[in-house]
């Protein structure tokens, strides 16, 4: 824990700059009331009403999330193969290759069904 | 039977030597440090980004405040604080004002693991120019940078306005493609390294610096650290071509400050990365690490090559941004996702393929004949294969073969026909009526057919 | 450090189907649509009969491979046997296409909205969905690993292997979308639960023993004392989780509404084939790794077995939908599979194994035969739609009736021989008193089965009843092989019950 431990001093430092200076300039700063400047901004023109709860997101982004998702774990199994390659040998090498291609295969799957296409 | 490790040995694993036993004083003046190199690193970047893009466009740029114009930033950034703090009103406010914040604090926090230096006397007491150090420690840093995204979506989601939401789903949308070949990219290292550990990493670097060795690794990196941090060219996010400003359009005063410190903070840590995991970290080049035995790798002189480094990286930055124009959306996510991740993953096989071999005893030069062989065999069907399949693309059962037919009224509202459509002869009857006749004609048709 | 080896030999089979699931879903990449549907459907039977093959000249082999995670022996073997005889007319059913005139009886786009332009042309073109026959895979291999796990981990992946496909399977219907979906997601948000309660309790057995492995476990059970609070949790949140897969009581909600909901040929698949899988884990993992606690779990068991054949017979009494009434059948044909595993012995794994073989055969007809009754809407499986079925199409009426009276269990079909083996072995272990229930809901269970078979033959048919279609070698066979199976364990149960007994042996 000790090794984690100063990280929690620069939070403290980062963490009093960052609400400091918001509170600082909500002090500083003028306030003058103005309704249209408190409008959303939509260049000039009668901003769109935003739908209650934000709307839905296009579908396209959950697919690129759940491909990331399957992407991010395959790394983090990556990394502590790659750092006790030297130690794993011929044995660590194959079942890493065959993980790689078990991983690879939606890939190409996504890849070839359009999953990979952004417009 | 598999055994399972006592919790003391996993204790004795999370150690990294030298790091962990500094007094409560120095970590207090490191942990400042870092700050105040950080802020002042931010001030610096945005000037000299401003000078180098001004004399690439034959312009002058900022000189009026300060030596030279030096202290512009400085300037523009009080300025900032002293301006209305505006919230909207369709905004969700906690989250609104607590997104910069959120921005802001894990950009800082990469720095704690990166090493700027060897050991060093500070007040009597020898510590490393490093704030911490742990077992996995650039793991920590892609975790505390995932964070750090957080402050991005939650601005645009709770301005309660569409540019800024739209910012905000491209930002993390590129972000979270940009991670993974990042990601895949320090395997290389990790190989070569044999530790997650900033400070080892530097270490195993003292006879060859992992960027020549891993020339492909070093490259997608450079590529994806681009993204990593929305700048130009795969500055999408806030293109103000079409979205104003991004994710950042309802933002103003210190808030927006705080943005902008977090993506130019956010820069020098990429940056920081990649020295230390590709060009040896704070070790001296080549020529002056051979001069009086490395006495420029050791006490406060390796804070300069760091630095060296660090601006030699930011200026690369900038000399994109100077010289590269923004690409579209679809082409950067195909970029990111077709070329970068398999190339990665290819190369990640065949760096262990390779370092595998060398492990088991076979011959440097029989693996260099292989080893290339393997390449140039990868070269040429990377050329060969385009051909085939962009040929076989337009006839793809997949995707519709014909081009649609130009419909003028195409969504309710008339619209102009695109490069390859042809506009139909206008029909000389009175007003709507051909339109509505051809339009019934062709429902009958669908289900029957 | 060395490096673990594996018996690649002995985990063949699963290598084969998994495999095979993979190659499917690179030929659903590349491979042009018109040809794909029969290049799947060979794939997938090439792969099932290859592992068939591969597990019989595995037949005598006892070990504990991958890194003593896997265990390959006599009731593995036998369920793997069993689970690709299964997978194999699953398959077949799968592959009719005549019935729905040319396409096969899932959506085309699982992804289409229902009732959609876009279905609509998807159907037009006659787009065939082949998706299925991976997924099918990879859900095969999951239950072929499920009663091979000798580990708590590589059980929860075989679990989740196994599901997450079925899930995907049950929401395909090409008819009925919105019923079909909605099981699917019900099966999934349950499904999902009992799988966080059997990691959840897999956590707490960790904890208690501190290795993974059904060995380690019951050597912990032995030598440790105190903490049974927790050992005593986890074996309680485990059986939950498989409990929930067999269906029992009270962890069956999801029963009825999935198997109405899902496509036949599906519900056919996962009604036979999860619940071997499910009864060979739990096998396992009871007589394995927790058989030196069994006076503590006998107990909850008793309970639900008596529950589940109650209330299986009693709701099914008062289904008025066929595939309903098959569902509330099979839960109740879990409890009385429950019976014999409450006595711990080797006649009770003989038993069950047997039992499974002979109810998975019986209930994949019984299914088989409901997707050849049909009207304009697709299926008819209200019960007033089959009276009088026995006039208009004698052959299928009796061949349903022919598994109805097994899963009654009467003389001279499977079901009586299995049932016959069960009651007895968990006389032999010394529930007495499950027996007594067994007998009785059994009888009350006849009643409702014979109900049926009255509707189809003694009543007069229905003036707009529906239409009996003529399927494809594909399902014909299948049913045959059902029928065949169905009468001679009836009549000749000796040589399976034989290997049954030979297989009885856990290797530990």
């Amino acid at each position: 824990m000790e090794l984690y431990a100063p990280m929690i001093g620069l939070i403290v430092v980062a963490a009093v700059f960052a609400v400091g200076s918001v509170f600082a300039s909500s002090m500083l700063g003028p306030k003058r009331f103005n309704r249209v400047r408190l409008d959303s901004y939509e260049c000039g023109i009668e901003p769109t009403p935003q739908p209650v709860g934000g709307g839905r997101i296009p579908i396209k982004y959950y697919l690129t999330a759940m491909t990331f998702i399957i992407f991010d774990i395959e790394i983090i199994f990556l990394y502590p193969w790659a750092v006790r390659f030297d130690h794993l040998g011929l044995f660590g090498f194959v079942a890493m290759v065959t993980f790689l291609f078990l991983i690879t295969v939606p890939f190409i799957y996504e890849w070839r069904r359009g999953g990979l296409e952004w417009d | 039977m598999i055994a399972y490790p006592a919790l003391a040995e996993i204790r004795a694993v999370d150690q990294v030597e030298g790091f962990g036993d500094d007094p409560w004083w120095i970590i207090a003046i490191k942990c400042l440090a870092i700050f105040v190199i950080l802020v002042l690193m931010t001030l610096f970047t945005i000037v000299f980004e401003r000078k180098v893009v001004a004399k690439m466009q034959h312009r002058v740029g900022p000189n009026r405040v300060g030596p030279k114009g030096w202290l512009q930033s400085l300037a523009d950034g009080v300025k900032l604080m002293l301006k209305e703090d505006i919230i909207p009103k369709a905004a969700d406010k906690i989250v609104y004002v607590l997104a910069p914040i959120v921005a802001v604090v894990p950009a800082f926090l990469i720095f704690a693991v990166i090493p700027l230096g060897p050991e060093v006397s500070m007040f009597g007491q020898t510590t490393r120019l490093q704030l911490t150090d742990t077992p996995v420690a650039v793991l920590l840093v892609l975790a505390i940078a995932s964070v750090g995204v957080y402050g991005l979506m939650l601005a645009g989601w709770s301005s309660g306005s569409t540019y800024p939401l739209l910012g905000g789903l491209r930002s993390s949308a590129q972000v979270i493609s940009y991670e993974l070949a990042m990601g895949l990219s320090f395997v290389g290292v990790f190989l070569f390294a044999g530790t997650m550990s900033t400070s080892g990493i530097v270490e195993g670097q003292e006879r060859l610096w992992y960027g020549l060795i891993l020339v492909p690794s070093f490259v997608v990196y450079l590529i994806s650290m681009v993204g990593e941090v929305n700048r130009a060219p795969f500055d999408l996010p806030e293109a103000e071509g079409e979205l104003v400003a991004g994710w950042g359009t309802e933002y103003s005063s210190i808030k927006y400050a705080l943005f902008f410190l977090a993506e130019y903070i956010n820069m020098v840590n990429v940056s920081a990365l990649a020295t230390t995991l590709f060009l040896g970290g704070w070790r001296a080049p080549w020529p002056l690490s051979a001069i009086n035995d490395g006495m420029f790798n050791e006490g406060w002189w390796p804070l300069l090559w760091f630095f060296g480094k660090v601006i030699a990286l930011l200026f690369l930055f900038i000399w994109l941004r100077g010289t590269l124009p923004r690409l579209r959306y679809d082409q950067f996510m195909k970029f990111g996702w077709k070329v970068l991740i398999p190339v990665s993953l290819g190369w990640i096989v065949l760096v262990a393929g390779m370092r595998l071999a060398l492990n088991e005893g076979v011959q440097r030069e029989e693996l260099m004949m292989w080893g290339g062989g393997a390449l140039a065999a990868i070269l040429v069907a990377s050329f060969v294969i385009p051909l085939f399949t962009e040929r076989r693309a337009d006839v793809d059962e997949d995707e519709p073969s014909a081009e649609p037919e130009f419909d003028p009224f195409a969504g309710g509202h008339p619209v102009p026909p695109l490069p390859d459509q042809q506009v139909p002869a206008v029909p000389v009857t009175a007003g709507g009526t051909a339109d509505e006749t051809t339009e019934s004609e062709a429902r009958e048709e669908g289900p029957s057919a | 450090m060395t490096a673990p080896s594996i018996e690649y030999a002995a985990l063949l089979p699963m290598i084969i189907v998994l495999g095979a699931g993979v190659v499917g879903v690179l030929v659903e990449a590349f491979v042009p649509r018109r040809p794909r549907h029969a290049v799947q459907v060979g794939i997938a039977l090439l792969a099932l009969v290859a592992a068939l093959v591969q597990v019989v000249r595995l037949r005598d082999t006892e070990i504990i491979g991958a890194v003593g995670s896997v265990a390959i022996d006599g009731p593995a073997l036998f369920l793997q046997g069993t689970l690709l005889v299964m997978a194999i007319i699953s398959v077949m059913f799968f592959a009719e296409r005549r019935i729905e005139s040319g396409g096969n009886a899932f959506a085309p786009a699982a992804s289409s909205l229902p009732g959609s332009e876009d279905e609509r042309v998807l159907v037009r073109d006659r787009v065939l969905q082949t998706e299925i026959y991976p997924l099918t895979m990879f859900s095969v291999g999951g239950m072929m690993l499920f009663p091979a796990a000798n580990d708590l981990l590589v059980m929860f992946i075989a679990l989740e292997v196994l599901s997450l496909p079925l899930y995907l399977l049950c929401g395909m219907a090409r008819r009925r979308r919105l019923l079909s979906q909605e099981a699917a997601m019900k099966y999934f948000l349950l499904g999902a639960f009992a799988s966080g309660f059997f990691l959840f309790g897999a956590a707490f057995v960790y904890g208690y023993a501190g290795s993974l492995e059904f060995a380690a476990i019951d050597a912990a059970l032995a030598a440790r004392v105190g903490q049974e609070g927790l050992l005593l949790a986890g074996v309680g949140l485990m059986a939950v989780g498989l409990l929930f897969k067999i269906g029992a009581v009270p962890f069956h909600a999801w029963t009825p509404d999935v198997y109405q909901g899902a496509p036949s040929q599906v519900t056919a698949f996962m009604a036979a084939c999860t619940k071997i899988a499910a009864f060979g884990a739990m096998l396992r993992l009871f007589y394995v790794a927790f058989g030196g606690i069994r006076t503590d779990w006998q107990p909850m068991l008793w309970a639900v077995a008596i529950i589940t054949m109650v209330v299986g017979i009693v709701v099914a009494l008062t289904q008025t939908d066929v595939k309903r009434m098959l569902a509330y059948s099979s839960i109740a044909h879990a409890g009385f599979i429950l019976t014999a595993l409450v006595a711990v012995d080797e006649v009770a794994i003989a038993a069950i194994l047997f039992y499974l073989a002979a109810y998975g055969l019986t209930t994949l007809g019984a299914f088989a035969v409901v997707t050849l009754v049909r009207d304009a809407g697709g299926e008819a499986t209200h019960l007033s739609k089959w009276a009088g079925l026995g006039k208009r199409s004698p052959l299928l009426a009796a061949t349903f009736g022919l598994f109805l009276l097994a899963l009654a269990g009467i003389p001279l079909t499977s079901g009586f021989v299995g049932k016959l083996t069960v009651f007895a072995a968990a006389f032999q272990g010394g529930a007495m008193p499950l027996v007594i229930v067994g007998v009785v809901t059994s009888a009350v269970a006849a009643f409702f089965y014979v109900r049926v078979i009255v509707l189809m033959f003694f009543s007069d048919p229905a003036p707009e009843g529906p239409t009996v279609a003529v399927p494809s070698a594909w399902t014909v066979v299948g049913i045959g092989a059902a029928v065949v199976a169905t009468i001679v364990l009836g009549i000749l149960p000796g040589p399976l019950l034989e290997l049954a007994e030979q297989a009885a042996v856990f290797v530990r």
